[in-house]
């Protein structure tokens, strides 16, 4: 395949180093990161800090794979964050109801989240409504509905020791969270890679209309992408409820911008069509080694909030830049 | 036209990597000319047109206007020298109105930044007059007919004092009595003493206008000849190089009158409220029909309704003798309909997904089992419409962009081949498609009707018409205006008919 592949290079332009760059650029970015933050600091790069690094990301990891279809399908989904809560509140409120029974609260925390998410899916997918406004509406309805049900107290979660288990459990010494991100994130591979769904959500994102042509069925397709973001957030919700024993109505306050952050930094496109759910774990791991680098510097909280929004929109500029050398 | 030499261009290369998209190509345009540009997809003309507009640099060569050089790779001193390009998609803001856009970032203002509206607008209509172009000022661009879109880009080039005009496909989606009023605008263009580069595909337009003609191919000047003394074969030959030449002309002579099998699509009564009316249609199998007919005739719109993409309000369609409801394409695509849309870049392909991708989203339950997509039957499909079809280069993970226009058309054909579509709907299939390209699509399309596929074409381009149509519908207004078949079939004879009275 010699041959074709130099047809290839000539047709993009595109010099072999260029395109792994453009392609790998998020990589190479994170192990600069990784080496800086470990030169400046030696522990960054001990087991149990790594290990500190994936407990924490695994939350907004496991929204982000979970939210990278909508975005690839050429939406956005931003009421990923009061799911949260509100799948917290479901689990506490179903453990409570049912005796504290184990598998029906983890039920009702994800069916909320899908829930909310289907309502997402069929406004933008059958009614045809901009998904940032859609899902915008939603995050301060869904935030107002937590607050309805759960009060603006804390809604303590004693038991039982096997939903505190998932919050806070270990197996072969790492933390059970970071086991269902890790399998969340292959479910959502294997289904971006492997079925006609997944290459049916490319090709929506990339053009509708010839989609539609094809007689792909768009609406199921794009009420499905919201339904996964949404089931997605209500995992996260269940584990963080499972994690601080507590469920309250203002968590998940401000996720959707780490979520949606995680997914772009990773090189997945907001404008639809391009993009793969590997790209977000690296863009959460992203995420989670800045929180954890600069904190681990002492650098104040104020600041690593400017730090933080700065990194980004440096990343992202790099990526640009990046790919625009590629093609040139 | 005088002598002067007003542009000249010499030993412009370019090369990308390893390949040479401009090698050493010259060209000369004398004021009050027009020159036509022609050559295959590919041969250079593009990399030539970037090159005049300063939208890239060249490797090697010079460029004068009326004796001064012109700096290279800057855009702006080509626009200051007096060069402008008019694009084959249209450069204007649609929101805007025609005044708006003549003037758009060069607007005179008064003290505080205002805009001088009456100053503009003085200004504006006397260019218009002396260029005899009528154009309401206040119309929204996007309101008017194409032909005067380009006319609102001809009027934008001359109030930057354009001396140059580049042309680039400026019929690709003009009708044929537009064409004849752009011609007129080039040549009042040509009395003003502006140098016109036309470029096209269509070589009746070329002999049609130009006064001169520079032919490429694979990036050197092949043929430069007067107009009067060259013809259609010698130039074809330059574009494509002898042997090819020689098969395309058997192409456009092929015309067997193939036995029609039974009616595989037909239709009756069908209508859309302001679009179409009444519309009665019969494909045979083996059958190519094409309709044709002015822009503005609602052709696409009825296909588009055969396929079920914007469904008609009234009326039945029957596949194979049975009466079907086509509310969405995919009940269309159940029933064997494939359709080629007119634009293929905005509802064809996803020119960002893989060229494998792109042939078999159509079909998807052909590959996929269980709701996995398995690899081997994808790529064996894809493999099949590469291979058939002769799709360059033959690579299923190219994204769809890296394509040639005819390619790219091929893939969209291969898309429905791939799943046995038996009804085939193509809309302007050959628009922006070079000479090599088209001619193998339509002997793809006759050996497909020859193995029993019914085949309708929309079309504007009335050589194809007469090249491929075994029937031929025209439309105006939207309503079947007449039908021709068989040596009826002449070009003066479907013009009055498109032109002309609907059949009452």
């Amino acid at each position: 395949m010699t041959t074709a592949h130099t047809i290839a290079e000539k047709i993009s332009g595109a010099l072999p180093l260029r395109r792994l760059l453009r392609d790998y650029g998020q990589i190479v970015i994170l192990a600069l990161g990784t080496i800086i933050f470990a030169a400046l600091e030696p522990a960054f790069v001990s087991t149990e800090n790594l290990i500190g690094i994936l407990y924490q990301i695994s939350l907004i990891g496991i929204m982000a794979v979970c939210s990278t279809f909508v975005v690839i399908s050429g939406g956005i989904d931003l009421s990923v964050g009061p799911v949260v809560a509100l799948a917290g509140l479901m689990a506490a409120f179903t453990l409570e109801a049912t005796g504290l029974a184990l598998a029906p609260a983890l039920l009702a925390g994800i069916a909320i989240g899908a829930g909310v998410g289907l309502l997402n899916g069929l406004a933008v997918a059958r009614f045809q409504l901009p998904p940032i406004v859609v899902t915008l509406a939603m995050m301060s309805i869904a935030r107002g509905a937590a607050l309805l049900v759960g009060g603006s107290v804390l809604h303590l979660i004693r038991e039982p020791a096997a939903f505190l288990f998932i919050g806070s459990g270990r197996v072969v010494g790492l933390p059970i969270p970071i086991f269902i991100f890790v399998a969340t994130a292959a479910i959502m591979w294997f289904i971006q890679t492997r079925t006609s769904f997944g290459l049916s959500v490319f090709a929506i994102g990339e053009n509708a209309a010839a989609a539609r042509l094809c007689g792909l069925a768009l609406t199921r397709v794009r009420t499905l992408v919201y339904l996964i973001s949404g089931a997605g957030a209500g995992i996260a919700g269940v584990i963080l409820a499972a994690q601080v024993r507590t469920a309250s109505a203002n968590y998940g306050n401000g996720i959707e911008l780490d979520v949606i952050a995680a997914i772009v930094l990773g090189g997945t496109s907001l404008k639809g069509g391009s993009g793969a759910i590997y790209r977000s774990v690296i863009g959460a791991l992203l995420i989670g080694g800045m929180n954890n680098g600069l904190s681990i510097l002492n650098v104040s909280t104020d600041l690593q909030l400017v730090a933080k929004g700065v990194i980004i929109v440096v990343a992202i500029a790099l990526d640009n830049f990046l790919y625009r050398w590629s093609e040139s | 036209m005088s002598d002067t030499m007003l542009l000249s261009a010499y030993g412009l290369s370019k090369h990308y990597g390893a390949h040479h998209a401009l090698d050493g190509a010259d060209l000369d345009l004398r004021a009050g000319e027009v020159h036509a540009l022609v050559g295959s997809n590919g041969a250079g003309k593009s990399t030539l047109v970037k090159i005049l507009t300063g939208a890239v640099g060249p490797d090697a060569g010079t460029l004068t206007l009326a004796g001064m050089p012109v700096p290279f790779g800057d855009p702006k001193a080509a626009l200051d020298a007096g060069i402008a390009c008019i694009y084959q998609e249209a450069n204007l803001v649609p929101a805007l109105s025609v005044l708006d856009n003549i003037v758009l970032g060069r607007h005179p203002t008064r003290r505080f930044g205002l805009l001088d509206r009456s100053a503009q607008r003085q200004a504006v209509r006397e260019l218009l007059a002396r260029h005899d172009l009528r154009l309401d000022l206040d119309a929204p661009v996007q309101t008017l007919p194409t032909v005067q879109q380009k006319e609102v880009e001809i009027a934008k080039a001359l109030s930057l004092n354009a001396r140059v005009i580049l042309m680039d496909e400026p019929t690709a989606w003009l009708a044929h009595a537009e064409v004849e009023k752009l011609f007129h605008s080039i040549r009042q263009l040509r009395a003003q003493g502006v140098a016109v580069l036309y470029i096209s595909h269509i070589l009746d337009e070329i002999f049609a206008i130009a006064d001169r003609v520079t032919v490429i191919r694979d990036g050197k000047v092949r043929l430069m000849a007067p107009i009067a003394a060259t013809s259609k074969a010698a130039l074809v030959e330059a574009m494509l190089g002898r042997e090819l030449a020689v098969e395309v002309g058997t192409a456009h002579r092929q015309m067997p009158q193939s036995a029609a099998g039974a009616v595989a699509l037909e239709c009756h009564g069908l209508s859309k409220a302001g679009l179409f009316q009444d519309m009665a249609l019969q494909v045979h199998q083996g059958e190519i029909v094409c309709i044709t007919g002015l822009v503005g005739a609602k052709r696409s719109e009825f296909v588009r309704a055969l396929f079920g993409a914007e469904p008609a309000d009234q009326g039945e369609i029957l596949i194979h003798g049975r009466r079907v409801s086509l509310r969405e394409p995919a009940a269309a695509i159940r029933h064997g309909i494939g359709f080629v849309p007119e634009d293929r870049r905005r509802d064809g392909l996803f020119m960002g997904l893989p060229i494998g991708a792109n042939l078999v989203l159509a079909y998807l339950p052909l590959v996929t089992r269980a709701g996995l997509l398995v690899r081997r039957l994808t790529r064996a499909l894809g493999r099949r419409q590469v291979e058939d079809l002769g799709i360059v280069p033959a690579r299923l993970d190219l994204p769809a962009r890296a394509l040639s226009g005819g390619n790219q058309q091929k893939v969209l054909l291969g898309r429905w081949l791939a799943g046995g579509a038996r009804i085939l709907i193509l809309d302007e299939p050959t628009v922006g498609v070079d000479v090599g390209a088209k001619a193998d699509i339509y002997q793809l399309l006759r050996r497909l009707a020859s193995a029993g596929a019914a085949i309708l074409i929309v079309s504007s381009d009335m050589e194809e018409v007469l090249a491929i149509a075994d029937r031929v519908i025209v439309m105006a207004q939207g309503r079947v205006s007449r039908t021709f078949t068989g040596h009826e079939v002449t070009q003066g004879a479907i013009l009055s008919a498109a032109s002309g009275e609907v059949a009452q």
